[in-house]
């Protein structure tokens, strides 16, 4: 049946179509309900945002406030604070994260002594699976002045006399979002451009070895571009994200000497937001940043697109 | 095949028939407490004994992060457990009508519940009539005095005893102090010695910013005091008055010589908890409750270095007046929800766990066993049933207090024969009962109780500011968020830099705070105003 469903010839009306491709229709159903449901049925709650949301009444009792809370929030001088921090830590993550994976998944690709692979990668991803809540507290274990590893090692090594307070420290903190995010997702992100150059057909290394490539030039003539369609794919996906930039990682590491730069969005929503019960603020703070992150994405992906690259729609 | 069938009938019988008798034996409640505690370890002694006589099983919920934020969802979600504590956010609850009224409840099933809660009636009231929450700790029969007052400027005992004793009175001294100390004892137990740390995590940071007022003699009011001036209480703000100032200066000039420990302001509550514990920290400041946890594991583990509380101000000259009268937090409490099928099971439960046998036994025990009667009728331990109860993981997990008083309707001051409802508080016990480090400072300083340190409290009728909140999103609410984010930003700057540049940080942070006071100050103005009237 599927043989001759694919074997149908084109230009036969919308209906025949829809015919031969029942199965598949019916198995996407199922996804198509749970996208109307859980993404787009909630949009309806945007209506909060141009009113005085209260909770316990319902959507049309509510007093209607038109653009007011658009005007509170880009009145607000820390929503641009707030605003620089987002953008400033996503990209930070999303560049350190996406370069560390690649190279992590391009070594361990090298790697011939099997057991070894094996236990670098299983070691590398399981960070990933501890919330933030433990991590966290791990983090700031290690970056302690009073005993914690890493001044140790730097005054054991000489390179600092007094223990430096990497917390304490505004212009770091957006490091330190960056590193321990690579720390904790290097492994996990690294298992997907694994498969991908899993993918990779083995005679065009066993070519490349012949013209006298050697394992770097194999990497970077074949291996690379080889995922290229797959990086830019991602890329274009996590962009989406730029504003969401995470809540816990920031949440749980900030202290008020840094909150200035600390602050993202969602800390935001919640601080002056959904803790004030400022439903309607929060709203408003959100559909900024889904209209941001649309923009966003289309415009990479028409840049995508024009550079001749894999793209998302 | 059918051999099988018959071999798993009689099992799958007493399964069904278990289940069911397990159904009918327990209600169940689910209720949410705002502050964390570990999960119910299933079966404790009061737990048990609870269980058996009211027939019901709690199912609890406990704070994990942010009250606020756990409240704001709740709202949001409408999604309410049958009971529920909310501490500073109870109001909301009620605005977002998640609470049902009381009154009519405990009128018909709660006899208990009225007679305990008549002196707080009038408090808990609300503007349409109604009472939708009973606060912990009622006082039916009259105040008590504690072991420890509520707040104070702790001070490591070693360093006490070294210096003989001294009576200190104000911020140079105790830090002075501290200093010296610190100079000649770089270690304790081979660990580096922490000369002053301050509490600066989330919103628990009042125990930095909250200490102005108090140096100027002050309870705990929160964040502004109400000062007399020609026979009314006016609203005034303490956060750029010159004994911030100077209390400030003092931690700056203290934190450049190296005693405030360099990390204080990142970190966060466990390992605030975990340094005090240490034993190896001379001095913080904080709201009793807040170190409790690290008291008593030093009291148990290094009673060299429990910490005492000691009566600190600006100047010598500054009248104190830190300590509080117990009082009930009129706008806090257990609420029943909406969302409660059995309002009149729930409120049944909490008349029994207020009766005066059900906080006898969640306080003091069960009579011959935790406790004994001496000839006057007063209550007391024996050394052993004392030992028990100086244990905080033994009465936490294996009596189980915690689990039915904390949060829950609660007594506490002198109850109808003359005994305390807290055994802490029993007064021919409090120093008989204390631990012998905490005698050894008693002796010294000549007194029967560490509340003894300071001068007696002043009654006020509105007291205390805090409990007065701010409505939900109103101006004075936003203002009162951007405060906090100014002391949050500017604080750690003032202590953390260099002298010289002091002032002008000094002046920045008066310039953006001053316009963050004015609505909250009306709120706050007319919320004292309606108490002197109406309590």
């Amino acid at each position: 049946m599927n043989t001759s469903a694919c074997a149908a010839p084109r230009g036969k009306t919308f209906w025949d179509r829809v015919k031969q491709q029942k199965v598949l229709i019916l198995m996407t159903i199922p996804f198509l309900v749970h996208v109307i449901i859980f993404r787009y049925v909630p949009i309806w709650g945007w209506l909060m945002a141009f009113q005085n949301y209260w909770p316990g009444k319902s959507i049309l009792q509510q007093t209607w406030v038109g653009l007011e809370n658009f005007k509170l929030l880009f009145d607000d001088p820390v929503f641009y604070q707030v605003l620089r921090n987002t953008l400033a830590m996503s990209v930070i993550k999303l560049a350190m994260g996406t370069v560390s994976s690649i190279i992590l998944a391009l070594m361990l690709n090298e790697v011939r002594i099997m057991w070894f692979k094996k236990s670098v990668q299983t070691i590398s991803y399981l960070p990933h699976f501890i919330s933030w809540v433990v991590a966290a507290n791990l983090v700031r274990d290690a970056l302690s002045t009073d005993g914690g590893i890493i001044n140790e090692v730097l005054m054991r090594l000489h390179i600092i006399k007094q223990p430096i307070m990497f917390l304490g420290i505004p212009a770091l903190f957006w490091w330190i979002i960056g590193v321990s995010h690579v720390w904790k997702e290097v492994g996990w992100g690294a298992i997907i451009y694994l498969a991908a150059i899993a993918a990779i057909d083995p005679t065009l290394y066993e070519s490349a070895m012949i013209d006298g490539a050697g394992r770097l030039k194999q990497m970077w003539y074949i291996t690379l571009p080889s995922i290229r369609p797959t990086i830019s794919v991602l890329l274009i996906m996590n962009l989406g994200w730029v504003l969401s930039a995470g809540f816990e990682q920031q949440y749980l590491l900030q202290n008020g000497r840094v909150i200035d730069y600390a602050r993202v969005f969602t800390i935001y929503e919640l601080d002056y937001g959904i803790k004030m019960m400022r439903y309607s603020f929060a709203t408003a703070v959100g559909i900024f940043r889904s209209v941001v992150s649309l923009i966003l994405v289309f415009s990479a992906n028409q840049l995508a697109k024009r550079w001749g690259q894999e793209r998302l729609v | 095949m059918k051999r099988r069938g018959f071999w798993f009938l009689p099992l799958l019988l007493i399964l069904l028939l278990s289940g069911t008798v397990f159904a009918q034996e327990f209600k169940e409640f689910t209720v949410f407490t705002g502050e964390p505690l570990p999960d119910y370890p299933g079966s404790t002694i009061v737990g048990d004994i609870i269980e058996r006589e009211t027939g019901v099983k709690l199912i609890r919920e406990a704070l994990v992060g942010d009250l606020e934020t756990k409240v704001g969802l709740m709202i949001a979600s409408g999604d309410y457990p049958d009971l529920v504590v909310a501490a500073h956010f109870t109001s909301l609850l009620k605005d977002a009508g998640a609470l049902l009224p009381l009154n009519d409840l405990i009128e018909e099933h709660a006899p208990n519940l009225k007679r305990l809660y008549a002196n707080h009636w009038d408090m808990l009231t609300q503007e349409d009539g109604n009472v939708y929450w009973l606060p912990i700790q009622a006082i039916p029969y009259g105040p008590d005095t504690s072991r420890y007052p509520s707040l104070a400027f702790f001070m490591n005992k070693r360093v006490l005893k070294e210096a003989g004793w001294p009576v200190i009175k104000t911020l140079d001294e105790y830090f002075g102090l501290i200093a010296d100390y610190m100079a000649k004892h770089p270690t304790i137990d081979g660990e580096p010695t922490i000369g002053y740390i301050t509490l600066f995590d989330g919103w628990r940071s009042f125990a930095t910013t909250n200490v102005p007022q108090h140096l100027m003699g002050y309870p705990n009011e929160g964040e502004f005091v109400p000062v007399m001036q020609q026979g009314r209480y006016v609203v005034t703000e303490y956060h750029t008055s010159p004994t911030a100032k100077a209390y400030y200066k003092k931690l700056n000039d203290m934190y450049n010589k190296g005693v405030v420990d360099p990390e204080t302001f990142i970190l966060n509550y466990d390992q605030y908890i975990e340094k005090l514990s240490s034993g190896r920290v001379l001095g913080t400041f904080n709201q009793f409750w807040q170190m409790q946890e690290a008291q008593n594991y030093l009291l148990r583990d290094k009673p060299e270095s429990i910490f005492v509380p000691l009566p600190i101000v600006i100047d010598p000259l500054v009248e104190e007046r830190q300590r509080d009268i117990p009082y009930v937090q009129p706008t806090q409490g257990m609420g029943i929800t909406i969302k409660c099928k059995d309002p009149v099971g729930a409120i049944k439960f909490l008349d029994y766990l207020i009766k005066e046998d059900t906080q006898r036994l969640l306080q003091w025990g069960i009579l011959g066993e935790h406790y004994e009667v001496d000839e006057n009728g007063l209550y007391y331990r024996t050394p052993e049933q004392l030992e028990l109860f100086r244990d905080p993981d033994w009465v936490q997990n294996v009596f189980g207090r915690h689990y039915f008083f904390n949060a829950f309707p609660s007594l506490r001051g002198v109850d109808e024969n003359g005994n305390m409802f807290f055994p802490d508080t029993q007064p021919h016990l409090i120093y008989s009962d204390s631990t012998d480090s905490e005698k050894e400072v008693m002796d010294a300083y000549g007194v029967k109780s560490f509340s003894d340190l300071f001068n007696e409290p002043i009654f006020k009728k509105y007291f205390p500011l805090w409990t007065i909140t701010m409505p939900a999103g109103s101006a004075a609410h936003i203002e009162e968020t951007r405060m906090k984010d100014v002391l949050n930003r500017y604080v750690p700057e003032l202590v953390m830099s260099s002298p010289e540049q002091f002032d002008a940080i000094w002046e920045n942070y008066v310039k953006d705070i001053k316009p963050l006071m004015v609505e909250q100050m009306k709120v706050y103005q007319e919320g004292i105003d309606w108490r002197m009237e109406n309590w």
